[in-house]
């Protein structure tokens, strides 16, 4: 799904690259979720697979960036569109306002898509089903909260069918609820095999419940990669700059508090905690 | 047009329309409102100062005169006929549907996204001018109270107002390119208008009847 090999990128103007001679491997119905301090690269990461980079943001890239069998540098913003969606950090923002009903909202893309009439009803009720927002489906888009409106920007995404479902911190502006209504259908939508998400984020507890794979970037390079329990439970967690989870230092507490003792698999979510401590 | 003529229209046509559309109430509320102010100053100063023939009545000093009377109805009336038309399309036809209509008969798209957004520009402003607003008043800002102080308020707010709508202009441009906005090809349309031929032959008819109206005018300007 994603090939990305030695790519560096240097934004125009800049004298350091963003991501240097990063190398990946992304198979299909996967959800990846990449890991970082602020600064690292996850964002240009993402705009790299969406087609952003280098088509709206301007720079020096070396190296080769393929998603969904499309060359990315090769290939236009309208026909990334069509394989891969993107979704970002403000919910508001990702409100059209052109249309007056989240059904409507959804129907956007699909119309500068040229999906035909009938098809675009049943993508539309699908991507509502699948997001939770069918009742919803004749309100304002600007009558939603926070969450919601994020879920309209995935449903939006969705109706388009893409391969590949790019999330830049989607859960940044959003409460504990939202969060975790975005993170189980983001789950949910791998799952049911609808499509490979790669989700930039900070919310750990999160990533170690939902993704499959993680990829750690530190200024602009991959520091690490595996699944969420061995990037998590790395002695380096620190050193990359990011936070363990609260019940990993509950489990390092315990062990130092002669309480338990440290395993080497840490415990990253409530439901490993209990076992954990068990 | 005599001064009586924009009131008949008003009685005649636009409220019955508005009647049978079930905006009445709203629409003569909102005209109450947007004439008011014009129609107060207008009615006072054709009146008081026109200066000549009739005198209708005194109040002190100032005699109020027939003439202005019915010049201020007639520009009132004017006011009140072009508000009313304005408010009945606003409000019985859907600013994108029109808008659709237009894209159909070869406006471009792009157009219409740029009509029916800057229409919607209004909420999106007034929700970020919220935000701001709640911020700067948990920094101590009062933003209520006399109007001095809600005016002074406002100054500390168009600076970040204006900054935070440029830097979501990115990310909205984004969002929209997402969503195939720069896809070339043929576009779709989620909603179908329905044009009966009642509405056809409307439409024919006040076509016809528009351009009778200027020929009629030019015809009469010639003559003179």
């Amino acid at each position: 799904m994603i090939e990305v090999e030695a790519v560096t990128f240097t934004y125009a103007g800049e004298a350091s690259p963003a991501l240097q001679q990063l190398d990946l491997k992304i198979g299909e119905g996967e959800l990846w979720a990449v890991l970082g301090p602020t600064g690292a690269g996850k964002s240009t990461l993402c705009s790299l697979l969406a087609g952003f980079i280098p088509h709206f943001y301007r720079g020096a890239l070396s190296g080769t960036v393929r998603v969904a069998g499309v060359d990315v540098p090769g290939s236009s913003l309208a026909v990334m569109s069509e394989h891969v969606g993107s979704v970002f950090q403000n919910p508001f923002n990702q409100v059209t306002g052109a249309r007056y009903t989240v059904r409507e909202e959804i129907g956007f893309g699909l119309e500068n898509l040229g999906v035909p009439q009938p098809e675009m009803f049943d993508r539309i009720e699908h991507s509502l089903a699948l997001t939770g927002l069918s009742e919803l489906a004749e309100r304002s888009p600007y009558a939603l909260s926070g969450g919601q409106q994020q879920r309209l920007a995935i449903a939006s995404i969705l109706a388009l069918r893409p391969r590949l479902m790019i999330l830049d911190e989607p859960t940044s502006q959003l409460d504990p609820a939202g969060t975790g209504q975005v993170f189980t259908l983001l789950r949910a939508l791998v799952s049911a095999g609808e499509t490979t998400v790669l989700v930039a984020e900070q919310r750990l507890e999160w990533i170690a419940r939902v993704a499959d794979r993680c990829l750690v970037l530190q200024a602009g390079r991959k520091v690490s990669e595996g699944t969420p329990s061995e990037v998590l439970s790395s002695p380096e967690l620190t050193a990359w700059g990011l936070c363990e989870t609260r019940f990993s230092r509950a489990a390092r507490a315990s062990a130092a508090a002669g309480v338990t003792t440290l395993r080497h698999q840490l415990p990253h979510t409530l439901d490993q905690a209990v076992e954990y401590f068990q | 047009m005599p001064w009586w003529a924009c009131y008949l229209t008003l009685g005649l046509l636009v409220l019955p329309l508005a009647a049978l559309a079930r905006v009445f109430g709203p629409l003569t509320r909102t005209l109450w409102k947007l004439v008011l102010p014009f129609a107060v100053p207008i009615l006072l100063i054709q009146g008081f100062f026109w200066g000549e023939g009739e005198v209708l009545f005194t109040l002190g000093p100032l005699s109020f005169y027939r003439a202005g009377l019915i010049f201020a109805a007639a520009s009132i009336g004017r006011i009140a006929m072009l508000g009313g038309c304005f408010l009945l399309l606003s409000m019985t036809t859907r600013v994108d549907m029109l808008m659709r209509a237009l894209v159909e008969r070869g406006l471009p798209s792009q157009a219409l996204y740029l009509v029916v957004t800057t229409l919607q520009l209004v909420p999106r402003f007034q929700a970020q001018a919220h935000r701001i607003q709640d911020a700067q008043r948990a920094r101590g800002l009062e933003t209520e109270g006399s109007i001095g102080r809600r005016a002074r308020a406002l100054v500390p707010l168009i600076g970040p107002l204006l900054l935070a709508s440029l830097m979501d202009v990115e990310e909205r441009a984004l969002a929209l390119e997402a969503r195939g906005f720069s896809h070339r090809g043929p576009r779709t349309s989620l909603v179908t208008l329905h044009d009966s031929s009642s509405q056809r032959w409307l439409r024919i008819g006040l076509w016809t009847l528009a351009a009778a109206l200027v020929l009629f005018r030019l015809f009469a300007w010639i003559r003179r």
